[in-house]
């Protein structure tokens, strides 16, 4: 079995050689053996986890002499059964998708070695693989985003990530370094025992060495999950193919949060870091669903949806919920890859329905269908709306243990899930239906089925990802002082009831057709103005990227070319 | 008398501003194989120059933090000038100018003198691959000029891959040697100098993705071109993939050292 383990990450290296040197003419040979090779490591990382789950015991794998080893715990082979499953689906649908494309079999070679690298990220067991990996992904991604060269916005876009990429890479180096110079060790096992060992090492500025660490490593992840001020990259990359698009969406864009999670130990000893993450997440998080919900392209608006969601993930991890973020980055990217890969039949689809509003007499008269439908009585809708998320997030949290609601980070994200509720209710209860009762009972069903779902896995999958307890230590890293948090708790749930209250009175009273046509009218279009030029952040980087060109080129004259 | 041979050592093994003479010299030397070979010599030369006269030895301390910092100077004025470039010829003289310079980072450390010839030449090597490819897309076009036609990944694709390997290997792209070398570089030095080498990095990251973006993409619209032989693909891919498979085994060496 231990062969399997350095076999699985090695096999789309294979592939992509064989298609390079002998199969760069046969075009179904190529897509066949690639489709192949990917389905053989999804089995073997399957084979890998299944027999972690029977024999309970993560080992390190040593493939070269000083660096090439993987570490095979639970979080790598969940990560790695993960990744190989969205390939393959990238995989099988590229077969067909692709095509007509060029260059067919040099696109398949390169998914292959992207998966490989992915793999190897994911598993890294010393800091030499994971930052030759993780600079791979970078390089490799730059070619598969531009995949189509003779289209110039595919390069300028492709050229857009790689640079963010790369500035993300320079955290995580100094990382490594201060790492290495530390624990004078490579391997990630031991430089965490290490700082078990005695994580209050002082390093400068009054910085311990995890909290410095946990800070750059931050930044790292930031880059790679396009978080505020660094996300200007991933709504373009929607010219790169959309297989390409599934895979960096569902499945490339979520390093931010495997590397949360590799690097637990080192959070567990670094509040600030965390508390800065939450900060940081929650601002990404609501200008990415803002930036969403403006959106008149389907696949721009997915590509905001992940921004809004990677912010949630590193949100979660802000919080000290690192194993809810991993749960969290592979059902979003098994639901988000199904969306892209679904995209070309939602703008096929709108391109024969034109989505004009049904003129109601016709309605009425031809239809037979009222022209009032009624909605419930806006108390009753509010109270439901309230009240009912609040009750079964509490009582799934309460049944499956208990001992969660003390912690802080359970809480907050209580009040996400509230929020996010009550926003499904509300946008349930603005549906004009004949029969609104039915309509919501149907909604509330489902919400209470998908709480207690999700609070259930998230509860088992923390228990399987940290089983000697480390989640606990890190919602506790993640907490603030108990009466802050309480007078916070307090006012944020006041917020909340009273803006939901308020937003169901005005929308029953007709609030918003009014002020629609007041001075709030101007209010509204300067912020539609602003987030349709996405805040203005990438035509900052584009002037500012032209004034430091013209010096260079300045230079180069002065210097002669010399 | 020292002093005179340092100098005649940065206009070999470049350093600022003696590495405008390196680059001069490397210019005016007839044909894109002699450009090639000298990027290979001079470097060495340079090394030669100092270890053999006993400059070496005979540095003071104060002297090794002025010639680290202008080590790192160099490296990062022409990673920067690099990026505004369009010129093959002139990207590879600037962009080897700036890893060569760094070779002056274990200089002053306690390394053995084949180490740092084995760091020179690692940042020769693809400069003088890109010399030569850049020669060979100058008899192809009139010029190695990018930007101008576009697309040359479409008209020229065998030459695009050898040079879109080449750019990436001169930019310690992994599984490059180039990478490991860097790593080591980097676990030579202490803390606050580092960040200053990881900006170098970031400069290259940013000249490579202008070079491969001008290189690459866009629809062509110049005269019909003939890409390179199938043999001489062959051995420029083999050429690179022993310098790939070089950075994979001795990586672990020098990681190790």
């Amino acid at each position: 079995m231990n062969s399997l383990a350095i076999v699985a990450p090695f096999l789309p290296v294979i592939s992509a050689l064989i298609i390079f040197i002998f199969l760069r003419a046969s075009r179904r040979s190529a897509a066949r053996l690639s489709v192949f090779m990917t389905f053989l490591t999804f089995l073997l990382s399957l084979i890998l986890l299944g027999q972690y789950i029977a024999v309970g015991h993560a080992r390190v794998e040593t493939i070269g002499t000083a660096w090439g080893s993987v570490w095979l715990d639970p979080l790598s082979l969940i990560m790695w059964t993960f990744v190989c499953g969205i390939s393959l689906l990238v995989h099988m649908y590229s077969v067909r998708y692709m095509v007509e494309e060029p260059r067919y079999t040099q696109f398949f070679a390169l998914l292959d070695i992207m998966t490989a690298v992915i793999l190897f990220m994911v598993s890294a067991a010393d800091l030499v693989t994971l930052l030759v990996s993780w600079f791979l992904v970078g390089v490799i991604l730059y070619f598969l985003l531009g995949h189509d060269t003779n289209r110039p916005a595919a390069g300028r876009y492709a050229f857009w990530t790689q640079i963010t990429y790369r500035a993300g890479d320079i955290p995580l180096w100094l990382a490594a370094f201060v790492l290495i110079k530390t624990y004078h060790s490579i391997s990630l096992p031991v430089i965490f025992a290490q700082i078990q060992n005695d994580p209050h090492l002082e390093a400068f500025w009054g910085l311990t060495i995890p909290e410095l660490v946990a800070f750059l490593l931050a930044f790292a992840a930031f880059a790679r999950s396009a978080q505020f001020m660094l996300h200007g990259w991933l709504p373009y990359t929607m010219d790169g193919p959309t297989p390409v698009s599934a895979l960096m969406h569902a499945g490339i864009v979520n390093a931010g949060g495997f590397l949360f999670n590799r690097f637990a130990p080192v959070f567990e000893h670094a509040s600030e870091a965390l508390h800065f993450a939450f900060i940081i997440g929650l601002i990404t998080a609501i200008v990415g669903s803002a930036m969403m919900l403006i959106q008149n392209d389907v696949k721009r608006s997915l590509g905001y949806s992940t921004m809004g969601q990677m912010g949630f993930m590193v949100m979660e991890c802000g919080v000290g919920a690192f194993p809810l973020a991993i749960f969290h980055l592979i059902a979003h990217g098994f639901f988000k890859a199904s969306l892209f890969l679904g995209a070309g039949n939602v703008i096929g689809d709108a391109r024969r329905h034109d989505g004009v509003p049904p003129d109601s007499i016709y309605v009425s008269i031809v239809e037979r269908r009222p022209t009032k439908p009624s909605r419930l009585p806006w108390l009753a809708a509010a109270a439901l709306t309230i009240l009912v998320p609040v009750v079964v997030l509490g009582l799934s949290h309460f049944f499956v243990s208990s001992s969660l609601l003390q912690q802080q980070g359970v809480i907050i994200l209580l009040f996400f899930g509230w929020v996010t509720g009550a926003q499904a209710l509300f946008a349930t209860h603005k549906m004009t239906q004949t029969n609104p009762w039915r309509l919501m009972g149907g909604i509330l069903g489902s919400f209470v089925l998908v709480v207690i779902g999700y609070t259930l896995i998230s509860h088992y999958f923390g228990s399987f990802l940290y089983p000697h307890g480390a989640s606990m230590q890190l919602y506790a890293a993640a907490s603030i002082n108990a009466v802050y948090f309480d007078i916070m708790a307090i006012f944020l749930a006041l917020l909340f009831v009273g803006g939901w209250a308020l937003t169901f009175f005005a929308d029953s009273t007709g609030w918003w057709e009014r002020a629609d046509k007041g001075r709030w009218r101007g209010i509204y279009l300067a912020m539609y103005a602003l987030l349709s030029r996405e805040l203005y952040v990438n035509d900052l980087y584009a002037r500012f990227t032209q004034i430091i060109l013209a010096f260079s080129r300045r230079l180069n004259i002065w210097l002669r070319w010399c | 008398m020292d002093i005179f041979l340092w100098f005649i050592a940065g206009a070999l093994l470049p350093w600022f501003p003696m590495s405008w003479i390196f680059n001069r010299l490397v210019a005016s030397a007839p044909g894109y194989w002699a450009q090639a070979l000298a990027i290979l010599v001079l470097p060495q030369l340079g090394l030669l120059l100092i270890v053999q006269s006993g400059a070496w030895s005979a540095l003071p301390l104060s002297f090794l933090v002025i010639l680290r910092a202008l080590a790192l100077f160099t490296a990062i004025l022409y990673a920067f000038r690099a990026a505004s470039t369009r010129d093959v010829q002139i990207w590879a003289r600037l962009m080897t100018t700036s890893g060569l310079s760094l070779t002056w980072l274990l200089l002053s450390q306690d390394v053995q003198i084949h180490s740092i010839q084995i760091f020179a030449v690692v940042w020769s090597i693809p400069g003088a691959l890109m010399l030569i490819w850049a020669g060979c897309l100058q008899q192809k076009m009139g010029g190695a000029y990018l930007g101008l036609t576009g697309g040359l990944a479409t008209v020229l694709p065998r030459l695009s891959v050898l040079i879109t390997l080449t750019a990436l290997a001169a930019t310690a792209t992994p599984i490059f040697p180039n990478f490991f070398l860097l790593l080591h570089a980097m676990t030579l030095l202490s803390l606050p100098w580092v960040p200053l080498l990881l900006l170098v990095l970031l400069l290259w990251g940013w000249a490579v993705g202008r070079f491969l973006q001008d290189l690459l993409f866009g629809t062509y619209q110049g005269e019909p071109l003939t890409d390179l032989s199938g043999g001489a693909t062959w051995l420029g891919g083999l050429a690179l993939g022993t310098f790939a498979v070089v950075g994979i085994f001795w990586g672990s060496v020098w990681l190790i050292h």
